[in-house]
């Protein structure tokens, strides 16, 4: 069964846990100021050591230290995703649980809107809202909030009219108990297990996604770093300069994959047909 | 979709690199064709591919002189009259003669407001041309104007023929030109095939054919250099030539051009609103570092807002010297410590240097937000009220025309989109240089412009930008510093 | 059934009519193209007299009027960037924009659903884990660096496949994998859930009860019952799969829709950029539309109203 913490399970954990740690703690951990330049060290490579310190793993095209940059730019990465999970995965089960329990007008009219949103790509939806909003943190964090809330509206859609149908929750229904009250006490609880593991790719998507942006010149804005952008700007140096690509893109994959293993491990925990066998 | 494959099969058999002879060229363009119609657009990568297909009135040879094309001598009737002898011996590649009526004709179509053409800017102090001889035609300009040569150069003859009878729309699918290069196919997105036009007046073109290849990503380009899959590719950083240079198959190509790298600095809001904040950046910006270790010496130094290779460069005004310490103080005494100015920008525009002066402009007490935007954002609130526009920001300007009025009369002059700063005296100056054609005159009123600039500073030259081409080592090309790229100049040497 | 039907396609109509609107508006927000398409030096009046002969001086409310006349008479209308009409600018593209989406589908399915399979029957072993890291990677890494990296390799060091254009089918090879690995892991998500979950019903328990072994049950009725998921699926990544391509289609220099999009939308050229979605738009309200009938056909039971 893999319902169980097993070693690999913990080993995941762990590892998400050490971004997370390397984020929040990227202050104290991070041997130079991420975003002070010597232009006369450019693109040094790992391990060069000179009277400033050790530059562990390298400079970039401006000459600031990578690792610094890679520890801060998991900042920016995590909390654009985390961020925007949380802002669309809000949206999209509100919407959801609307659409779902009060069914007639209000499900067509959202579910119509879902579609709209749903048949233009994302990545296309993205740039023309940062085109109006213009770039930047926040507005990061809504344009892709607000372009992929629809993926968690179906999810959260379907759910809730399975779960409605529940004899205990139309019991409670005829007890008396308001709509928000069931929805947030009974139907919520039983839905969010399915949300969680759209959450979860969602996740690594979003990170991908920003790193898209910077590519396009939309994403987190020089000089703060992100993984993304930190590796569209080293792109060019890959033959040159391969460590501004290969670090922050090694922790990008590796934090990827582990969002990603986690969410499978959720999903077979959470989805009772998918354990029996 | 079948016959687009089979004309790109055609186009790659082409583009495979002969042994004996080499008989088409390819070239890697960031982007493709906007339109073929040469008054249509105004954009570098059209602009690259048009102008082998098209001849102009005037040209300039290597040096950077104005030369005859088209015409073969000028004068001036008056001040505002300017007449043209023209070749005879020129057809186009339907085989009809290039008459004193095209060159009419494509003048009064690029300055007739109806047509929309997006040059018009450049040629509409032109007022009139009509034919005067059997091989002669003359120009009447709204005032004497000392630029139109320099405009001029940049004017494609189109056959009045073939464009009345195609229409607009159909002659930009299906141009038809005089120069040493005809248009074979045009796909979309993709790529330009051209012919020779092996009855080109001045000799036969050292290539068969030319393809025009539209790939976004620089990288992708290299890649394409290195595995030959293309000839020749503009459009590179620095540190793209420095990583090229140990390749033993490529070349690299550079030439100072007209274009200039500046910093604009807003005069009319803003911190920067104080004469002395402005002198300050100008003394934080250390220009040498950003020459060295930025553009890696692909860059020359200037003093002003200009470039030696346009008319008007005057080598004597005194650039501010770089001086941390003196910027701090006036900063100081301005009170300005601390403040925060906005620094407009888009992806089209080097992020380094942003980051760069960022950095040294921090280090002598002023905070430096990078806002970027997309590009008709960023030109929306540039071009806007000086309140919009933002403190700071960075440009690489080229007018294609060598001369200052199209430098600094956009850039400054009161009442120009582009200009956040009003000085009567500036405006005076540069007023004058306009309208008057005695080169030395001109000289001296851009020589007292660009000293109310340098005590002014509504700009900061940065550094002559240095065109930078990779091509494969075979291929015999002495780019100019206009940025032209004419394939008939261009040769291959095994 | 012929209810249902009309309801599906209004729906899907009212669907498209939104995506167009909310494309239309959100482009008109983000400014027009006047101001790109002058040179550097023109003054403000020759920038008003052109977005005057444009007719992006005019009320929102008539451009978007004006629109949707030009739409019901079937004209998509001129590009301003190409001077142009824009079916034949849109039209030209969608060839190769088929291509790709075709050969990242090959890539994804022809990897996705094997490895997917692989998965629900070798469930919980060290195979199932390897495989869930190696259809993960394409959707762990940014395009826009794996694809140079493609290129550097197969491209300029090994030589096997052309580094960019579309002119054979051997430059289809490197972004159609690109993009395919994108969603490489989907399908093989989604194929290894069905597959687990037909087979945990009676019928295959009955059936392996006859002495019919797993991979026979497998071949025989599971994947014909989990192919309804999958189907549902592709439908649902066709509009990333034919618009989405926007890094792989830069980084590879393939002319398709997704280039001709960001290129349109960074140009203001708003015309392409509303046709490019109305497109994909079309194709994905559609290939929904299909998918949803096929299964109300098969199914009665899904008639239901949203």
């Amino acid at each position: 069964m893999s319902g169980r913490i097993t070693p690999g399970v913990a080993l995941l954990l762990a590892l998400l846990a050490a971004f997370v740690v390397a984020a929040v703690a990227a202050p104290i951990l991070a041997p130079f100021d991420p975003l002070r330049q010597s232009l006369l060290l450019r693109l040094r490579p790992p391990g060069t050591t000179l009277a400033a310190g050790t530059f562990l793993l390298g400079t970039d095209d401006l000459g600031r230290d990578l690792l610094s940059r890679v520890l801060y730019g998991a900042r920016a990465s995590l909390a654009v995703a985390a961020l925007s999970v949380s802002v669309s995965l809000l949206v999209g089960t509100l919407l959801g649980l609307l659409a779902g329990w009060f069914r007639g007008w209000p499900a067509i009219l959202i579910m119509r809107l879902v579609d709209t949103m749903l048949s233009i790509p994302a990545i296309l939806l993205a740039v023309l809202t940062v085109a109006v909003l213009g770039p930047g943190f926040l507005n990061l964090v809504l344009v892709l909030g607000l372009t992929r809330w629809p993926r968690y509206t179906r999810v959260a859609y379907a759910q809730t009219l399975q779960v409605a149908n529940l004899p205990y929750i139309r019991a409670a229904e005829m007890a008396g108990s308001s709509a928000l009250r069931i929805l947030l006490r009974h139907v919520l609880p039983n839905i969010a297990g399915p949300l969680m593991v759209v959450a979860t790719t969602e996740f690594g998507l979003m990170i991908l996604f920003e790193a898209g942006l910077s590519f396009l010149g939309l994403g987190i804005q020089p000089p703060f770093p992100s993984w993304g952008s930190i590796m569209s700007a080293g792109r060019q140096y890959v033959a040159r300069a391969w460590w501004l690509t290969v670090f922050p893109g090694a922790c990008l994959f590796v934090l990827v994959l582990c969002v990603n293993l986690f969410g499978d491990w959720l999903r077979d925990r959470v989805d009772p047909r998918s354990q029996s066998r | 979709m079948m016959r687009a494959l089979g004309l790109l099969f055609l186009g790659l058999m082409l583009a495979t690199p002969a042994f004996a002879q080499k008989d088409g060229l390819v070239v890697d363009l960031p982007g493709d064709v906007a339109t073929m119609d040469p008054h249509l657009q105004w954009d570098t990568d059209s602009y690259t591919v048009y102008r082998n297909i098209f001849d102009n009135l005037v040209t300039r040879d290597a040096t950077g002189k104005i030369a005859p094309q088209v015409a073969t001598a000028w004068r001036y009737a008056d001040d505002r009259t300017i007449v043209f002898d023209l070749r005879t011996d020129i057809t186009f590649h339907d085989g009809s003669r290039l008459t004193p009526e095209d060159v009419v004709f494509s003048v009064q179509r690029i300055i007739n407001p109806a047509f929309r053409s997006p040059q018009l800017s450049q040629f509409d102090q032109i007022v009139s041309a009509e034919v005067t001889g059997p091989a002669q035609v003359t120009l009447h300009t709204k005032t004497p104007y000392p630029a139109l040569m320099a405009q001029l150069v940049k004017l494609s003859i189109v056959p009045k023929a073939v464009v009345e009878k195609l229409g607009d729309q159909r002659f930009n699918q299906e141009v038809v030109g005089s120069g040493p290069f005809r248009l074979r196919a045009w796909q979309r997105g993709v790529q330009t095939v051209l012919d020779a036009n092996d009855a080109y007046w001045r000799g036969k073109p050292a290539f068969r054919s030319v393809t025009f290849r539209a790939v976004p990503d620089a990288s992708t380009r290299i890649a394409d250099l290195r595995t030959g899959r293309a000839d020749i590719t503009r459009g590179l950083s620095p540190d793209d030539a420095e990583a090229l240079k140990s390749e033993r198959a490529l070349q690299l190509l550079t030439v100072p051009t007209e274009r200039i790298a500046y910093m604009f600095v807003n005069a009319q809001a803003g911190p920067t609103k104080d004469k002395r904040v402005r002198q300050a950046i100008a003394m934080a910006v250390d220009r040498d570092t950003i020459i060295t270790a930025l553009q890696q010496g692909y860059a020359k130094p200037v003093n002003i807002v200009l470039t030696p290779a346009n008319f008007g460069y005057v080598p004597d005004v005194k650039g501010w010297p770089h001086d941390p310490a003196k910027a701090r103080a006036l900063i100081k005494e301005a009170g300005a410590e601390g403040a925060t100015l906005q620094f407009l920008t888009s992806p089209a525009y080097d992020r380094r240097l942003n980051e760069a002066v960022q950095q040294m402009l921090g280090e002598v007490g002023l905070k430096v937000d990078i806002v970027t935007m997309d590009q008709p954002t960023y030109l929306r609130r540039r071009q806007g009220t000086p309140e919009e526009a933002g403190s700071l920001s960075q440009g690489r300007w080229s007018c294609a025309c060598q001369d200052a009025d199209g430098v600094i009369f956009p850039l400054f002059r009161s009442g120009s989109i582009w200009s956040k700063f009003a000085n009567p005296a500036f405006d005076a100056e540069v007023d004058a240089a306009r309208t008057i054609l005695d080169p030395g005159k001109r000289l001296e009123h851009y020589r007292r412009a660009f000293e109310i600039l340098r005590d002014e500073v509504p700009g900061i030259g940065l550094f002559q930008d240095v065109a930078i081409y990779a091509a494969r080592r075979e291929l015999k090309w002495a780019p100019t510093a206009n940025e032209a790229f004419f394939v008939m100049d261009m040769k291959w040497q095994p | 059934m012929l209810r249902h039907i009309a309801g599906r396609v209004g729906q899907a109509i009212v669907a498209t009519f939104g995506v167009l609107t909310m494309v239309f508006f959100v482009m008109r927000l983000s400014g027009d193209p006047t101001l790109l398409l002058v040179p550097e030096g023109a003054t403000a009046e020759q920038i008003a007299a052109l977005r005057h002969q444009l007719g992006f001086d005019r009320p929102l409310v008539v451009q978007y009027g004006a629109y949707l006349a030009d739409l019901a008479r079937l004209d998509l209308g001129e590009s301003l960037v190409q001077r142009a009409p824009v079916a034949g600018i849109v039209g030209e593209r969608i060839p190769y924009t088929m291509a790709l989406a075709a050969g990242s589908l090959v890539v994804a399915l022809g990897i996705g659903i094997p490895a997917g399979i692989a998965m629900a029957v070798w469930r919980g072993s060290v195979l199932e884990r390897a495989l869930a890291a190696f259809v993960l990677t394409g959707q762990s890494l940014p395009t826009f660096w794996s694809g140079i990296l493609l290129i550097l390799l197969f491209g300029v060091n090994l030589g096997w496949l052309p580094t960019s254009g579309a002119d054979s089918l051997g430059s289809l090879v490197m972004p159609s994998v690109a993009l395919g690995a994108l969603t490489m892991s989907t399908f093989a998500r989604m194929t290894r859930i069905a597959v687990l979950d037909e087979l945990s019903r009676d019928y295959v328990a009955a059936a392996r009860a006859r002495g019919l072994s797993l991979a026979a049950a497998v071949g025989r009725h599971v994947l014909r019952n989990a192919a309804i998921p999958v189907v549902t699926v592709t439908a649902l990544e066709v509009g990333n799969l034919l618009a989405g391509a926007v890094i792989v289609e830069t980084v590879f220099a393939w002319p398709g829709i997704g280039q001709l999009a960001i290129q349109s939308i960074a140009a203001r050229d708003f015309l392409v950029v509303q046709t490019v979605v109305l497109f994909v738009s079309v194709v994905y309200v559609g290939t929904n539309l299909l998918a949803d009938l096929a299964y109300a056909a098969i199914d009665p039971r899904i008639r239901m109203g949203a």
